[in-house]
């Protein structure tokens, strides 16, 4: 074990920490970003889309209850989405990675699911409250 | 000692198909971590590493560029292509350019780490690609934490291949060869 650390040269850690820290970049842009966004009514809205198409809005904040619905495309590529209160998943998919529905749930901004083998995106957006609610699918 | 031509691609034909298996097996094996879904062990790259430190660059990469065909062909799709190339490419260029500081300055433990870092960076830049959307980077975070740990493991790794396979001595010569 002893010869392991004397195996660890300098630049091994310098070079690791840069590219630690290099890897909260977008994590800094993103907040500063979401810094520079204020309003008094924000809200949270995840926003689905397939192969960059939007497909569905649910309206996050202020949300009460339970809701299950799939996503399908091309018949068999099914993602079943659930929605509890202001979190949202993945419950379930017919991809064969699995990677979506391991992420589980997402409630802040920024925050994203990714299924790539359907090409589906549930992203989780801030919006200002005042401005076109009508257009949103509000799930009750 | 001096190499022919065939020996060396014997060599090169060698870590290849040694990455392919390693690859396919890597991908039969669960990954543990709930916490970080998508992230892998990544030991394919001791083979990148062992390729690296004994081939010429040209030749390391040609390792890398028929692993990556290879095990896409057995069992990958378009999307799993671009992501592990991408991935791929950016890992071996950092390796690269990290491992030419010099063995004095640098081991194989910052120079794995480095690979395993830039591969999830690679792999994130394409999917946030396909997905059109910026924020999966913000994943990044997570998976360089993994990368760390899965960097070291195969750098000690590599590092007692490298010492403790006598034969590679021997080929340390075909690096001369260019």
């Amino acid at each position: 074990m002893k010869s392991y650390y004397q195996m660890v040269k300098r630049w091994d850690v310098i070079i690791t920490l840069t590219l630690v820290l290099f890897s909260f970049l977008p994590f800094a842009i993103f907040s500063y970003q979401q810094a520079s966004k204020t309003g008094e009514n924000l809200q949270q809205v995840a926003v689905i889309s397939v192969d960059n198409q939007e497909v569905r809005r649910v309206m996050l904040t202020g949300n009460k209850g339970e809701e299950v619905f799939d996503i399908t495309q091309h018949e068999s590529d099914t993602n079943t989405i659930e929605v509890i209160d202001d979190r949202i998943r993945i419950k379930a998919a017919t991809c064969n990675d699995q990677v979506c529905v391991l992420t589980g749930f997402i409630s802040k901004p920024g925050q994203t699911i990714v299924c790539l083998p359907h090409k589906l995106v549930i992203e989780i957006q801030t919006i200002n409250g005042e401005t076109d609610t009508d257009d949103l699918i509000i799930s009750s | 000692m001096n190499m022919t031509k065939n020996q060396r691609l014997v060599y090169i034909a060698l870590l290849a198909s040694q990455a392919v298996i390693i690859s396919l097996l890597e991908r039969a094996i669960p990954f543990p971590f709930a916490i970080a879904p998508g992230a892998k062990l990544g030991l394919a790259n001791i083979i990148t590493l062992m390729a690296l430190y004994t081939l010429s660059t040209r030749d390391a990469g040609k390792v890398v560029t028929i692993r990556i065909i290879l095990s896409t062909l057995l069992g990958g799709t378009i999307a799993s292509f671009m992501y592990s190339a991408s991935g791929a490419i950016l890992s071996f260029l950092g390796m690269w350019a990290v491992k030419k500081l010099g063995p004095s300055r640098i081991s194989l433990i910052g120079v794995s780490t480095t690979g395993a870092i830039l591969h999830n960076v690679g792999q994130l830049v394409v999917a946030s690609w396909i997905a059109q959307t910026w924020t999966v980077l913000l994943y990044l975070p997570v998976l360089s934490f993994v990368g760390i740990l899965s960097g070291i493991a195969i750098g000690i790794i590599a590092n007692y291949l490298l010492i403790h396979v006598e034969k590679l001595n021997y080929y340390k010569d075909l690096r001369d060869l260019d």
